[in-house]
């Protein structure tokens, strides 16, 4: 699946964003390659839809971005969660289960 | 919130430094991206390869991000304008033309929203305007007119809903005030004691009138005008408390009203109607305008209703008089600009209409500019620019040129407004004269932008919708596509559509004017000296002094040098108007009001028709032993004659006039247009001049050379036989028949002015698109003259695509011009409204204009050098 794909849900994106940063602080190309990883290749997120993700995240103050050391010594920017990140991330989990749930119902009627 | 305003302040004003940063992630993802494959067993150069074709344009994703940042809006579009003004700049020629074009359109529009926006859509200035509403008569639902005076006082204490009820005469006297220097004329106008009340106006010095003195027998009190007051007294102020003496009687001026104050009719004094004053005295005789002031929360509904159940009361106890009549309550604004709205939304619709063309000229400029830009469109988007942003660019720059033509549109309009108010009639309705004020601003700028999205929005949707690498390949070489050919020929008859269908309504309204102007009035306007003059009655107690004055009078006036005859009137034809009275064979009257036949009252001396030029038909004129004492006679009009004798001899029937006195009919004339110019001649009847005995006639005198000449030997003759007789006024006839059409040359103009706009407009717009084909189109031209084409061959060959289209406009112009012209139905004098000369008329000025703008660029093709036409290959 190409990440076209992905931008159909713009809002899912950002959750995957910051589910993934929940875990530990991550550079851009990593943030990329957890995502691929995590699911088994359906979402490869390119950097035309993720540098604009991570610049409204940061604008929103959801996330923050710090220079540091990669783990092969380069300089990258290292985004983390902020509280209001945490926040919004409690709020997008919620509504997504209650799609989840309601196109479930929809899907399973009979 | 803090932080937002942290984002916009920081891409702001930290551009720099957050694209530093933006750089360097993107280096560095780059970077980790080659390390990435390289450890996966690539080459060092392939990697970097590959890398690149992943991230995919670092300056795209760039341009997506800075987009995203707060504030950039307002970056990109400081960043637009300054582009914007560039290249405006650069097409001096092209601002230049687009910025006049549209000027003119938007000043016209905001010009006429001025006077729109202050005549129909502001209230009157008098507080809570919005509770004053006027009645009306009705008889049997239809409306008629004035409100009979005795009504008045029944409609004033039976209905609720009014906290004042005031009523007005529908006219102004002349009263003479004499004592304290020379004798002088002043309009007096008659009102109840609560008409200021109602209109919620207190005097400026002073009191206003109180209910008691509106009784018989009140205490003798006049209110004066600010301006009146200075004359008299000098200083408004002093007037208060002082005595009038007006027509012989002794009044107190208790109070003076505001500067500027004036309420349906200019006067100098207002006198109170008393109970049995002098007009009105009967149920069915009807002068009064009603004008009521509803208490706050009352309903227009409920006030409606109250004065029907007087009315039906009404009818009940005095059915001769009121059977069938009512009161129609309308709100008072809505009825004083009845007659210049239609004028008004007429010039506006046309204004509209000229700025709608003025779009699509101006749309078309941009069209075949935007076609020399493409290579560029197509440039910038290769290198990474959204569609999206050169969209917004190019609606920048049409809308910065439009903003900017609105301001100049704002100076055209000065000027503009001027003119339309010193010609349509506003000022007679008591309302603020229009200025260009912050309202008008506010809709010019609104204007402005909105017609510069309407002309930006087409030309920079085309000029961005091409694929960047097909208009690259074919750099230089434009391609006139189909599609755009095709929206600048829409364009071309859009236009040429909207002229003719401007040019249609004009030529209607040119050819009423023209029939207007020669209209048969039924008597002579020509070489024709008009004028007021009244004797004192105090010097000439009995009618025959009077009459011998008057006689006197006429045979000196007839003995100047310069003078064919003089004749007098009560009421000249189109100087003073109205004054009807209810006529009808004696011993016949009438079986119910409704039925019941009125004409022009008038009474003249031996001679008038004569004088008037209006043909007696049979019988004979007014003599001169028709004086008191002798039978009464009168001279009826040819309408009159008809309605009551169908089919008989009127000449020696005797006719009943106003319930009052029965008359022998010794003449038949002609019927003459008395107060209107347009409709039909009023019907009308004369009396003996001698037998009415009046103080007070209009003179009019009859010319060999210019009447104006003859003012001062007038004047000097009067001073010399009694210098307490007053003449006022001198006028011809034919400068008061002109001021009657001075409203409707107006409009006429303003429309006319309007047409040739649009119609050189058209013209520009036709020129335009064909020289722009014609450039297009060189190579092919010279190659066609290179194999033998002629000349004149392909002279038809671009002329016949110019024409289609001017075709096609004229057809769809006149279709639309037809329902059109119905607006202008009530203006639109005796022509009808497919009065075909009009659209003749309009097609053949337009096409023949058209056919110029085709023939130039076609001419210029067809003389070109081969050789150079191909070379531009």
């Amino acid at each position: 699946m190409s990440a076209d794909r992905g931008e159909l849900l713009r809002g899912t994106l950002d959750m995957l964003i910051l589910k993934t940063l929940s875990l530990q602080p991550l550079h851009g190309l990593g943030l990329a390659r957890r995502i691929d990883q995590v699911t088994e290749g359906a979402f490869q997120v390119k950097p035309g839809s993720l540098f604009p993700a991570l610049h409204r995240m940061e604008q929103k103050g959801w996330i923050e971005g710090a220079w540091g050391e990669s783990e092969n010594n380069r300089r990258a920017k290292y985004y983390r969660l902020t509280s209001a990140g945490r926040r919004q991330l409690g709020e997008e989990r919620e509504s997504w289960s209650q799609v989840v749930l309601a196109i479930a119902k929809v899907m399973e009627a009979t | 919130m803090h932080t937002w305003i942290k984002g916009v302040f920081r891409s702001l004003f930290r551009k720099a430094e957050l694209d530093r940063d933006l750089d360097e992630e993107l280096d560095s993802y780059l970077a980790m991206l080659i390390d990435e494959k390289v450890r996966a067993g690539l080459e060092r150069e392939e990697a970097g390869r590959q890398a690149r074709i992943e991230l995919g344009g670092a300056e795209q994703v760039k341009e997506k991000v800075r987009e995203l940042r707060l504030g950039a809006t307002l970056d990109t579009l400081l960043q637009d304008i300054r582009y914007a003004l560039r290249t405006l700049r650069k097409n001096r020629g092209l601002t230049a033309a687009a910025g006049l074009i549209l000027a003119i359109g938007i000043g016209a529009n905001t010009a006429l929203f001025t006077t729109v926006n202050s005549v129909l859509l502001r209230a009157l200035p008098f507080p809570h305007a919005d509770r004053l509403v006027i009645g009306l008569k009705t008889m049997g639902g239809v409306p008629s007119g004035p409100v009979s005076r005795i009504d008045y006082f029944d409609y004033r204490e039976g209905v609720e809903s009014f906290e004042e009820l005031g009523a007005l005469t529908t006219f102004t006297q002349q009263n003479t005030v004499t004592g304290g220097g020379d004798p002088e004329l002043v309009q007096a106008l008659y009102v109840t004691w609560n008409l200021f009340r109602t209109l919620g106006v207190e005097p400026a010095a002073g009191r206003g009138f109180l209910p008691e003195e509106e009784a018989r027998g009140g205490a003798p009190v006049v209110m004066i005008s600010d301006g009146y007051g200075q004359r008299r007294f000098g200083n408004a102020e002093a007037a208060v408390g002082t005595s009038l003496v007006l027509d012989g009687e002794a009044l107190t001026v208790v109070g003076v009203m505001p500067p500027g104050f004036r309420f349906m009719y200019d006067a100098d004094v207002w006198r109170l109607i008393d109970r049995d004053g002098p007009f009105d005295t009967r149920r069915d005789s009807h002068s009064h305008w009603v004008v009521g002031r509803l208490k706050p929360g009352a309903t227009l509904e409920r006030a409606q209703a109250e004065s029907d159940a007087v009315s039906a009361a009404l009818a009940e106890r005095f059915p001769d008089s009121n059977e069938g009549k009512a009161l129609a309550l309308t709100d008072l604004q809505g009825y004083l600009v009845r007659n210049v709205r239609t004028s008004l939304l007429l010039l506006m619709g046309t204004a509209v209409l000229v700025l709608l063309i003025a779009c699509g000229n101006v749309a078309g400029l941009l069209l075949a500019r935007g076609e020399r830009r493409l290579s560029e469109m197509a440039m910038r988007t290769a290198l990474g620019a959204p569609r999206r942003r050169l969209l917004r660019q190019l609606v920048t720059e049409s809308v910065i040129l439009t903003v900017g033509a609105g301001l100049l549109g704002v100076a055209v309009s000065y000027l503009l407004h001027d003119v339309i108010l010193g010609l349509l009639p506003v000022g007679e309705l008591g309302i603020h004269p229009p200025a260009v004020d912050r309202a008008a601003l506010a809709f010019t700028l609104l204007v402005s932008i909105a017609t510069g999205l309407l002309v930006g929005i087409l030309p920079a949707l085309r000029s961005t919708s091409l694929q960047p690498a097909r208009q690259l390949r074919s750099d230089g070489r434009s391609t006139a596509g189909v599609h755009h050919g095709r929206l600048r020929n829409g364009l071309v008859v859009l236009q040429v559509a909207l002229s003719v269908a401007l040019l249609v309504g004009s030529g209607l309204l040119v050819r009423s004017m023209v029939r207007l102007s020669r209209v048969e009035l039924g008597f002579d306007p020509g070489n024709l000296l008009t004028g007021q003059v009244q004797i004192q009655v105090a010097d000439y107690p009995t009618p025959d002094e009077r009459n011998a004055f008057f006689t006197s009078l006429l045979e000196e006036v007839e003995a100047l040098p310069g003078v064919a005859s003089a004749t007098l009137s009560n009421r000249l034809p189109i100087l003073s108007r109205w004054q009807d009275w209810s006529v009808w064979p004696t011993g016949r009257p009438p079986g119910s009001p409704q039925e019941s036949f009125s004409a022009m009252a008038r009474w003249v001396p031996p001679g008038y028709f004569a004088t008037m030029r209006i043909p007696l038909v049979v019988g004979r004129d007014i003599a001169t032993t028709d004086v008191p004492g002798s039978p009464y006679v009168v001279v009826v009009s040819r309408k009159v004659a008809e309605t009551l004798f169908p089919g008989a001899d009127p000449l020696g029937r005797t006719v009943t006039i106003g319930e009052w006195r029965d008359c022998e009919v010794v003449g038949v004339v002609e019927d003459a247009r008395l107060n209107d110019l347009r409709g039909e001649p009023d019907p009308a009847f004369y009396m003996s001049m001698a037998q009415m005995g009046d103080a007070r006639l209009q003179i009019a005198v009859r010319t060999a050379g210019d009447p104006t000449l003859l003012v001062r030997p007038i004047e000097e003759l009067l001073r010399r036989k009694d210098p307490n007789v007053l003449f006022a006024q001198p006028r011809t006839m034919s400068t008061v028949v002109d001021g009657e059409l001075a409203g409707f040359r107006t409009i006429l103009l303003s429309l006319a002015l309007f047409a040739v706009v649009a119609v050189v407009l058209a013209a520009m717009g036709i020129y335009g698109v064909l020289a722009y084909n014609v450039s297009q189109r060189r190579s092919e031209l010279g190659l066609r003259l290179a194999i033998g084409a002629s000349e004149s061959g392909l002279v038809r060959m671009i002329m016949r695509q110019g024409m289609v289209l001017v075709a096609l406009g004229l057809g769809i112009g006149l279709a639309v011009a037809c329902p059109g012209a119905l607006v202008m139905r009530h203006l639109v004098y005796e022509t009808g409204l497919v009065d075909p000369a009009a659209y003749v008329g309009a097609s053949v000025l337009l096409g023949l204009v058209a056919a110029l703008a085709c023939y130039l660029p076609a001419r210029r093709a067809s003389r070109a050098n081969v050789l150079e036409l191909l070379r531009t290959e």
